[in-house]
């Protein structure tokens, strides 16, 4: 009971603390050295990783279809970075993550007005065109789409990661 | 996503202790977001100093007129002294408003020959991002701005407004709106992007016509550039989208303000893509006519940042010319012709730092000088701009470290 209520407590704190702050819990912030981190963090898994953002037209039709690539590929590790200019969205960007079923993968949105920096990191010849899918295979090979993904190319891509396994 | 839900089972076995510890981290990660650095802008006030996007404009006595963008407020100011010294500003707007802060997004301002100053700029109207067009004017010297009114009555998307002044003080508009989505839809017609929609006002922008379709089928999501080729043809540089999603550029001269021209491809890049490229082109047209134009390009035939020039009233282009370092991401072109010279200016980024490279051609866009550094900054910056008063050409520049900048192009006699 003693338990139950210490959970109880904790978890109050966790909403209070999440909504006093105006942002999803689930929303992490992209800054420098996060691209690193999601790199190592996936090492030697198959890793769909996805910029996207609210106000970018293509995204919206496509993040639906992701949300169920995901669903029906647990195998794959999806990631999502929101990755508009200005990073002042969060609930914006976790309802749509919601509505297209992505709640529960890791996504990010990106936190630090310096862009050209962060998207040099990621890939220096990247100027912030979106949607933009980035396929790592388990041997860190790095694949780019540029735009709209076509869901098919994703299965097939994802269906040799699993042959190689 | 397996790694998501073992992380979710982790804080559901760990209680208190875990939970608050978490919350504590999610509070400091959350907090970080909301931090300085997380910001476009260096502060969140109205004033020049915490604006994202800057945009000049000389008027005809000289002075330089400043609209900017800063917490959510629109405001001008001028300067008698280029750019060192600004008058008190005054709000355009009257309240904080959800300000367009799209990339390629920013306030416009032409100023006329009476003095009279016409602005626009988009908003976020709704929750889906859907933009609208607003526009006033001053007929005071920038004393008081008239209340904003929505440049058209259409309530489908508008963005990426673009004004230019003609020479008997017609203010020309032209926008990307998405209007003709919905019959298109409902018709089971097949639509992509937005619409290149005009309209012009022949009392200085204190009112506009009714808005006209000058051509379907552009790319939503990057800044237009504006022009007059010659008195009542305004003509206009998009990214279209071609035959099979290809979203190149192309350029229309109106035969007059109310008749749009034919389009004419700038360069065949081949960039089929079906995304939001946030980054449009820039033109300007030299006093003989000559169109120059620079932009961006991820296509399959060309990579990166190009220029060309047309000496047919923008009909053929010239070879498109490669600007800038590969290896340095240049973004953000833009060319202007000015008394002493065509003048272009890019960003580079070099992982650490921002410049802007210049360069500038004495012979009508045949030949350019070797690019060279003429501004840098270490944190994130808005668009470098060109502007001229008639016998200098500048750069404007918005730095969120450094703050406004304007800077005079050397060279020039």
């Amino acid at each position: 009971m003693r338990r139950r209520f210490a959970g109880i407590l904790g978890l109050s704190i966790l909403i209070a603390s999440a909504s006093a702050l105006g942002a999803p819990p689930g929303l992490k912030p992209f800054e420098r050295g996060t691209w690193q981190g999601v790199l190592k963090g996936h090492a030697g898994r198959p890793t769909l990783v996805h910029f996207w953002g609210v106000t970018c037209g293509p995204c919206k039709v496509e993040l639906p279809l992701l949300g169920r690539f995901a669903k029906e590929h647990p195998e794959i590790d999806v990631v999502t970075i929101s990755a508009d200019l200005v990073p002042n969205l969060p609930a914006a960007t976790q309802s749509m993550l919601d509505k297209a079923g992505l709640s529960s993968t890791e996504n990010f949105i990106f936190n630090d007005g310096f862009v050209e920096r962060l998207r040099f990191e990621i890939d220096p010849a990247w100027q912030g065109d979106i949607p933009r899918t980035m396929l790592i295979s388990r041997d860190g090979i790095i694949s780019t789409i540029e735009g709209s993904a076509e869901i098919s190319d994703l299965e097939k891509w994802s269906a040799q990661q699993l042959a190689k396994h | 996503m397996i790694r998501a839900f073992e992380g979710s089972r982790a804080v559901i076995r760990t209680g208190l202790l875990g939970i608050v510890a978490l919350a504590f981290l999610q509070g400091a990660a959350l907090g970080q977001m909301r931090a300085q650095h997380a910001s476009e802008a260096a502060c969140e006030e109205p004033t020049l100093r915490c604006a994202t996007k800057a945009t000049p404009a000389f008027g005809p006595d000289g002075t330089l007129w400043l609209v900017w963008m800063a917490g959510g407020q629109v405001s001008v100011a001028s300067s008698q002294d280029a750019g060192r010294s600004f008058s008190a500003p005054t709000q355009v707007t009257t309240r904080r408003l959800n300000l367009d802060w799209g990339p390629d997004a920013r306030p416009k301002i032409v100023v006329d020959r009476k003095g009279g100053i016409a602005v626009a700029f988009s908003i976020f109207r709704d929750e889906a991002f859907n933009g609208q067009v607003l526009y006033t004017r001053s007929a005071d010297g920038g004393k008081s701005f008239a209340e904003l009114k929505p440049i058209t009555a259409s309530n489908e998307s508008q963005r990426f407004e673009a004004l230019a002044l003609d020479q008997d003080g017609t203010v020309f508009a032209a926008w990307l709106d998405k209007r003709n989505r919905v019959p298109a839809k409902e018709a089971g017609r097949k639509y992509e992007g937005a619409a290149l929609f005009f309209a012009s006002s022949r009392d200085g922008g204190a009112t506009y016509a009714e808005a006209a379709l000058a051509r379907d089928g552009t790319c939503e999501c990057c800044r237009l550039a504006l022009t007059f080729a010659a008195p009542g043809r305004p003509a206009v540089i998009f990214r279209n989208i071609f035959e099979g999603g290809v979203r190149d550029h192309a350029v229309m001269t109106f035969a007059d303000l109310s008749t749009p021209g034919e389009i004419h491809r700038v360069s065949n890049d081949d960039w089929r893509i079906n995304a939001c490229p946030h980054h449009g082109p820039s033109l300007t047209i030299a006093p003989n006519a000559t169109y120059h134009v620079a932009w961006y390009t991820n296509g399959k035939a060309r990579k990166g940042l190009f220029y060309a020039h047309s000496r047919d009233e923008g009909r053929t282009f010239s070879a498109p010319m490669a600007l800038g370092r590969p290896d340095r991401n240049p973004t953000r072109p833009f060319v202007l012709a000015g008394p002493a010279g065509t003048v272009m200016v890019w960003k580079e980024f070099d992982g650490e730092k921002t410049s802007v490279q210049m360069t500038i051609s004495h012979d009508d866009g045949e030949t350019w000088s070797p690019p060279k550094a003429i501004s840098s900054t270490t944190d994130t910056s808005d668009h470098p701009l060109l502007v001229s008063n008639g016998q200098h050409v500048y750069l404007s520049w918005m730095t969120k470290a450094d703050g406004y900048r304007l800077t005079a192009i050397e060279g020039q006699p």
